[in-house]
């Protein structure tokens, strides 16, 4: 009876192993930091939708949002925004990452990311995010230092003085399991 | 014996489990990979080849996302029309800031001869005026007209994308053309009639007394104007 328990063990071992989990972005808010020597100025979307798919150990975090979401509280701002950064003809920022199932655990984790935005792809190592679980949700926050030149975005001048390269983007994300 | 061929059968079961499954994924997930990749890179008809030197995500990123069990855009149900590249449209916004960027240069270079055209008010009226005095005003005033109408042109025949609202300063930028606008075409006028008085030897009356008064006023919201858009209030 024993050997035809552990026989029925060993053979659903692998379904265990490969069990696939889902998480969902339940909120999100970006907000990416430009600055000039005249003032600075900061773009704010909720729009962002995400989904992490977890297989044999690994979670792939896939996470969009429009371009256009971007809100500046200025539309003459955000017209210039999304022509500098080829908004309408490449309408989403796409962000993808892959983390140890068992790093989201964690309260701080480095995560490789892949950012494509404005038709080009930039990578960046190591990018360090703070996680807090309360129930079944994570919190995670952090600050992607995307730059402009990352994405071949030619600064957008004001006065004939350009902005600054560095564009620091601001993540606070909430996720739940599926 | 019987044990063992039982703990054989047991891991071979396990090993063709093991490899089926992931046959199956493979074979699966091979055409979803590349439409998943089709659908990922926003506009592929519209893009014209993006400067990429690099390869798919899966390809080179250490810890990137495998292409079998990675989520796809279309699994976050943003409506096509959301993630589809518009060439028209970024070219309408190509368009715009291009005209707008000629609005500001234009716009900024007005500055001078206004500024000069106020400065040189004092040679032209009053008491201690002179012909010279007048016409060098005359000129400035023509020129800084002239750069206004162009810098407005721009501003007026920029094409706005549709559906778009206006806020923030841009707002009172806007605002402030209700008023340096008639100013701007009130002003030579009235400087006109005044130059003409002033010419016949007679003292500046009637209208042409609101030269001054217009043209500050004028100044006064052009320059507020300028200033809306360069610094945050």
């Amino acid at each position: 009876m024993n050997k035809k328990i552990l026989v029925a063990l060993l053979l659903l071992l692998p379904t265990f192993a490969w069990a696939d989990g889902q998480w969902v972005l339940e909120q999100c808010t970006l907000t990416y930091h430009a600055a000039h020597p005249l003032h600075e100025s900061q773009g704010v979307s909720h729009a962002a939708r995400g989904k992490g798919v977890c297989h044999a150990g690994q979670c792939d975090f896939l996470i969009a949002v429009p371009v256009k979401s971007f809100d500046s509280g200025d539309s003459n701002r955000d017209l210039h925004m999304l022509q500098v950064t080829r908004g309408a003809q490449f309408p989403m920022v796409v962000v993808r990452t892959r983390l140890a199932e068992s790093d989201l655990t964690a309260a701080t984790i480095h995560a490789d990311l892949e950012v494509e935005f404005a038709g080009q792809t930039a990578r960046y190592k190591q990018v360090p995010f703070q996680l807090v679980t309360q129930g079944n949700q994570t919190r995670m926050s952090g600050t992607i230092p995307a730059t402009l030149a990352d994405f071949k975005i030619e600064p957008p001048s004001l006065l004939t003085i350009p902005i600054k390269n560095d564009i620091p983007v601001r993540v606070e994300m909430t996720w739940h399991p599926l | 014996m019987k044990v063992n061929t039982l703990t054989i059968i047991a891991v071979f079961s396990c090993l063709l489990a093991g490899s089926l499954s992931s046959f199956a994924q493979t074979s699966n997930d091979g055409p979803a990979a590349s439409s998943q990749r089709q659908k990922t890179t926003p506009a592929a008809q519209d893009q014209t080849t993006p400067d990429k030197t690099t390869p798919s995500p899966a390809e080179n990123l250490p810890n990137a996302p495998s292409s079998t069990t990675a989520p796809s855009l279309t699994d976050l149900g943003f409506p096509p029309e959301a993630t589809q590249g518009n060439a028209k449209i970024q070219a309408l916004l190509d368009k715009r800031t291009h005209m707008l960027k000629i609005h500001q240069r234009l716009g900024l270079i007005t500055t001078i001869p206004l500024v000069a055209a106020i400065f040189s008010s004092a040679g032209a009226g009053g008491h201690n005026s002179s012909s010279t005095g007048r016409d060098v005003h005359l000129a400035l005033g023509a020129v800084a007209g002239d750069l206004y109408c162009i810098t407005a042109y721009y501003a007026i025949r920029a094409p706005k994308p549709p559906g778009t609202v206006t806020r923030g300063p841009i707002k009172f930028h806007k605002a402030m053309a209700w008023i340096h606008g008639p100013g701007m075409i009130l002003t030579p006028i009235l400087g006109a009639m005044a130059y003409s008085q002033k010419s016949n030897g007679e003292k500046v009356h009637g209208i042409a007394s609101a030269h001054m008064p217009v043209a500050i006023v004028t100044a006064g919201a052009f320059g507020a104007a300028l200033l809306s858009v360069s610094f945050k209030f």
